[in-house]
């Protein structure tokens, strides 16, 4: 039995639109959304960039409730919102117990934490905000969407770093087709850019060292000049439900989540293996009943580090043989910057997207290709691509979580 | 301003409560203000008015009018403690 799910609701709020519309139409020009950080977040070159979201409004959440929210819940709610009203669905109409929700992130409330050691230490104060725990809890953004839509099944927080969401979508797909759940909105969210975050990942020195010329050209996936990741603030939520389940109350089905693989590495906490994101790929290649012909797109999880990039392009020939060289493969990163916990969701909505709208995206500010990165990354332009009906999302992380999701048109 | 109007003040700009709302004797419920605000509200007094409060929040407290009075007690024992202080800390 393969693992297939229907997807019927899409959400985004991203460096490159708060819509989906929005978020395609930055991708077919190869707009960046990574821009210069203000003060104090700038005070490294490293921390000086980051791709940020343009705050969005959402009428449904009250006023009252938006002192309780850091902003990596307020994001997810919208996001989820978004997702929700695109799918159509009434919960109202639902056996509640059967839906449940799914969240996937890394850091979770890092800008409550941030702050409230701020308070502790920096201003020496003795009391830190109330609110600071239910804020910062890793899964408060999952709670808060089930609150919303007094979802009460399952309720569930994903946290395996970049490979967060991706994990997530997985888990309830792969809990609505063990018939545990009806519909769930899955997907990831993720707020980094404070100064205590992009100062931890600057003295791990995986931070790209920014372009100052242009700092939207500063993430270089597949790149002799790659010099690292940049961070990005986003959430992305879909809609899963059953098959029979969307069909019954007539949904729009925008594509059929159909595989899902997990490998995990055990070599090294942060290098990533061929062996481990190999066994990803092919994992999901197996639950969705297909073979490495199947597929007409990857997106790649392409973070633009030494490490990865390479890494992944031996794990592609490896699993696709001479085929690797005819798949488009595209850093969608280039653009969005690295949303870690979100980026797995983000990146298979634009999968899904690009099914939808029969090109895929470019990786952007690849000029000069490393020798060891040597497939087709769709360099500098978005491109039609026929067939396009089966694509592939990796998400890769630290501590070694290898997520593969397989999105296939309707 | 008196104490009441101060109260009233931090829950319009920090609670996003409608002024209309919030007569004296409206009680807590009424204005939407659960135990887990009531925590939140009391942190943002002891901001306001220089306050720490210490103890358990009283159960008595029910309508805007009572966490009014409170404070003004509040700031009555803070008023009476330097002198409490300067005995204890006086030299034998």
């Amino acid at each position: 039995m393969t693992l297939r799910v229907a997807v019927t609701g899409l959400g985004v709020i991203a460096p490159l639109g708060n819509s989906l519309e929005e978020l395609f139409s930055s991708l077919r020009a190869g707009r960046s959304g990574i821009r210069a950080l203000p003060a104090p977040c700038s005070e490294t070159p490293g921390s000086s960039v980051g791709a940020t979201v343009e705050t969005p409004t959402c009428a449904r959440i009250p006023e009252t409730r938006l002192r309780m929210l850091d902003r990596v819940s307020y994001l997810a709610l919208v996001a989820a919102v978004q997702a929700v009203e695109d799918s159509g669905i009434e919960f109202e109409r639902e056996n509640r117990e059967r839906c449940g929700v799914a969240v996937g992130t890394g850091m979770g409330g890092a800008a409550t934490t941030d702050d409230g050691y701020h308070t502790l230490y920096a201003e020496r104060s003795d009391r830190i905000k109330p609110f600071t725990v239910i804020a910062a809890m890793t899964n408060a953004a999952a709670a808060w969407i089930g609150l919303e839509y007094a979802l009460t099944g399952a309720n569930l927080t994903y946290s395996t770093a970049c490979s967060s969401s991706a994990v997530a979508v997985g888990e309830a797909a792969a809990k609505i087709r063990a018939g545990e759940a009806d519909v769930m909105i899955a997907g990831g969210a993720e707020a980094p850019l404070t100064r205590g975050v992009l100062r931890a990942w600057d003295a791990m020195r995986t931070l790209a060292h920014p372009d100052k010329s242009d700092p939207g050209t500063s993430c270089r996936p597949f790149s002799m000049t790659r010099s690292g990741l940049v961070l990005g603030e986003g959430a992305a939520f879909l809609v899963l439900e059953s098959w029979e389940h969307a069909r019954r109350r007539g949904a729009r089905i925008h594509a059929a989540l159909s595989g899902y693989g997990l490998a995990t590495d055990v070599a090294h906490i942060t290098r990533p293996t061929v062996l481990g994101q190999t066994r990803a790929m092919r994992a999901a290649l197996q639950s969705a009943g297909l073979s490495p012909d199947d597929i007409d797109y990857i997106n790649a999880h392409g973070t633009a580090t030494l490490q990865n990039d390479a890494v992944e392009t031996s794990a592609i020939k490896e699993v696709f043989g001479e085929r690797a060289y005819r798949i488009p493969i595209s850093s969608t990163k280039s653009m969005h910057g690295h949303l870690l916990g979100a980026a797995g969701a983000l990146e298979l909505l634009i999968c899904i997207g690009s099914l939808q709208r029969g090109w895929v995206p470019p990786t952007m500010h690849l000029d000069r290709p490393d020798p060891a990165c040597d497939l087709d990354y769709v360099a500098g332009a978005a491109r039609a691509v026929i067939p396009l009906r089966i694509a592939l999302s990796n998400s890769f992380a630290f501590g070694g979580t290898n997520a593969v999701l397989a999105v296939e048109k309707v | 301003m008196s104490t009441l109007e101060t109260l009233q003040n931090i829950l319009v700009k920090e609670f996003k409560r409608s002024p209309e709302q919030l007569r004296p004797e409206a009680t807590l419920a009424d204005v939407g203000i659960d135990s887990l605000d009531l925590v939140d509200l009391i942190f943002k007094i002891e901001d306001q008015f220089g306050l720490k409060v210490k103890d358990d929040v009283p159960r008595s407290l029910v309508t805007i009018a009572d966490v009014a009075t409170y404070i003004d007690q509040l700031l009555a024992n803070k008023a009476a403690e330097p002198a409490t202080v300067a005995a204890t800390n006086r030299p034998p």
